[in-house]
């Protein structure tokens, strides 16, 4: 029965095997703490490995433990990763945010999570380590179960960091999200997206929407409406009418009807997909 | 899970408690160490009525387990008075109206103070931001906002004199 504050990722593993399945690893814990509490805890949130935030060979790695906060105010992730710096700021509310992780947002596995969808949009890969001391690498919308539940296995498994390839030139991201307020609200919708440009013609692109399944969900017809186009404003209202015949989505009272839902999931698509791609073409001319 | 022991700075103060690791930092503060000052809103970190800073940062203290505060720096409200004066931002509280009911006052203020140690000169952009993980139900936000930005003039003129 014990709360441990770990002081490397090496001892936080090695608690995880001393305690043979009893000890799960916590990091913000602002979920989770409202939940049950294990009687065994392992604390990430401070560890160096865990919270650090760098560039190397077009290359972004995040801690799991950078918190909400920290990612918002990173000119790294602002300037080379919009999305997930957007997404970061709207999570909660600035006391939540300064103690939320990345990595939690992740592993915490609600489906309309903002940083996971802004990660996700962004193609990232969560590095897992287990017990064993086996690394796997996954995309991080491979790391849903089901509503509410991850892949990752908190006894015995750690997610150290993200990993994902910064936006370069002609790169361009942008997240948003349709809340009944501006703080403190959980979002009815959320999109990210995530553009590559060459002379103004889209050579990629990534949208993602939630809540639509258990996990942040890429809206493939979408994104190939826009493949090898040069997009006029001919095509934003197209945009946004075939995303939100592209989702099955359901109604909840938590959150809003299903019209509302499909109408706000095009809306926020077109929307995030022109910001993209108006921040790839800046970024191309070099205007970033 | 049983108890451990906790060292940590509170005010400025060492302080050592013998605590449930897993209760709030909270619960600790207002239940063991009664510092009454924070105040139990929702409980679950919707309303900002428990607003401390941990290591300078504002957080919700209904969501710190006691036991992460180790080796950390927390503040609350019951720090920024002596006891025979206030600080300039409970006094512009109180002279701008901003204060009602009075049970968001400490969570408001601790919010203001956080952004104020960083950031002298505010915008009313940058005290809405600040303040927007408390919530008021009976005053509105208008008068807290000049308030701060009151406190913010204030200080300025004070370090100008000084």
């Amino acid at each position: 029965m014990s709360y441990i504050i770990a002081s490397d990722l090496n001892q936080a593993l090695q608690i995880l095997r001393d305690s043979k399945g009893q000890a799960r690893v916590i990091a913000g814990a602002t979920d989770l703490f409202l939940q049950t509490l294990p009687a065994e805890l392992v604390d990430l949130a401070g560890l160096y490995e865990t919270t650090q935030l760098e560039e190397t060979g077009g290359l972004l790695s995040i801690g799991s433990a950078v918190t909400h906060a920290s990612a918002a105010r990173s000119l790294l992730i602002r300037s080379q990763a919009a999305a997930l710096a957007e997404a970061c700021a709207m999570i909660g509310s600035p006391q939540v945010r300064n103690i939320g992780t990345i990595g939690g947002n992740v592993a915490n596995a609600a489906p309309a999570a903002d940083a996971a969808v802004a990660l996700v949009a962004l193609g990232a890969k969560a590095v897992i380590t287990d017990i064993a001391g086996q690394t796997r690498v996954e995309a991080v919308e491979e790391l849903y179960a089901g509503y509410n539940r991850s892949t990752i296995d908190s006894s015995s498994e750690i997610i150290g960091r993200l990993l994902f390839k910064s936006c370069a030139a002609g790169e361009g991201s942008a997240f948003m999200r349709f809340a009944p307020r501006r703080a403190l609200a959980l979002p009815l919708v959320n999109a990210a997206a995530r553009v590559r440009v060459s002379g103004r013609r889209i050579e990629a692109v990534r949208l993602v929407a939630a809540p639509v399944k258990p996990a942040p969900t890429r809206l493939f017809e979408t994104e190939a409406l826009l493949q090898e186009v040069i997009p006029g404003p001919e095509i934003w209202p197209k945009v946004e009418e075939a995303a939100a015949a592209e989702v099955e989505v359901r109604g909840s009272m938590l959150r809003c009807s299903e019209q509302y839902r499909r109408h706000l999931v095009g809306t926020l698509a077109g929307r995030v997909l022109k910001e993209a791609y108006q921040r790839a073409c800046a970024a191309e001319g070099g205007e970033t | 899970m049983k108890k451990q022991t906790i060292n940590f700075e509170l005010n400025g103060e060492l302080v050592e408690v013998h605590t449930e690791p897993s209760g709030s930092l909270l619960h600790l503060l207002r239940g063991q160490l009664g510092l009454l000052g924070t105040k139990e809103g929702c409980g679950e970190g919707e309303c900002g009525a428990c607003t401390v800073l941990l290591d300078s940062q504002p957080v919700n203290a209904c969501l710190i387990p006691a036991a992460k505060i180790e080796g950390k720096q927390v503040q609350t409200i019951e720090s920024l008075s002596n006891g025979d004066t206030i600080h300039p931002l409970q006094e512009s509280f109180v002279e701008k109206g901003a204060v009602q009911c009075g049970f968001c006052t400490p969570g408001m203020v601790m919010s203001a103070y956080a952004l104020l140690k960083v950031n002298q000169d505010p915008t009313p952009v940058e005290v809405k931001e600040a303040i927007s993980g408390n919530l008021c139900r009976c005053s509105g936000y208008k008068q807290i906002e000049e308030a701060v930005l009151d406190a913010a003039e204030k200080i300025d003129q004070g370090s100008r004199e000084d």
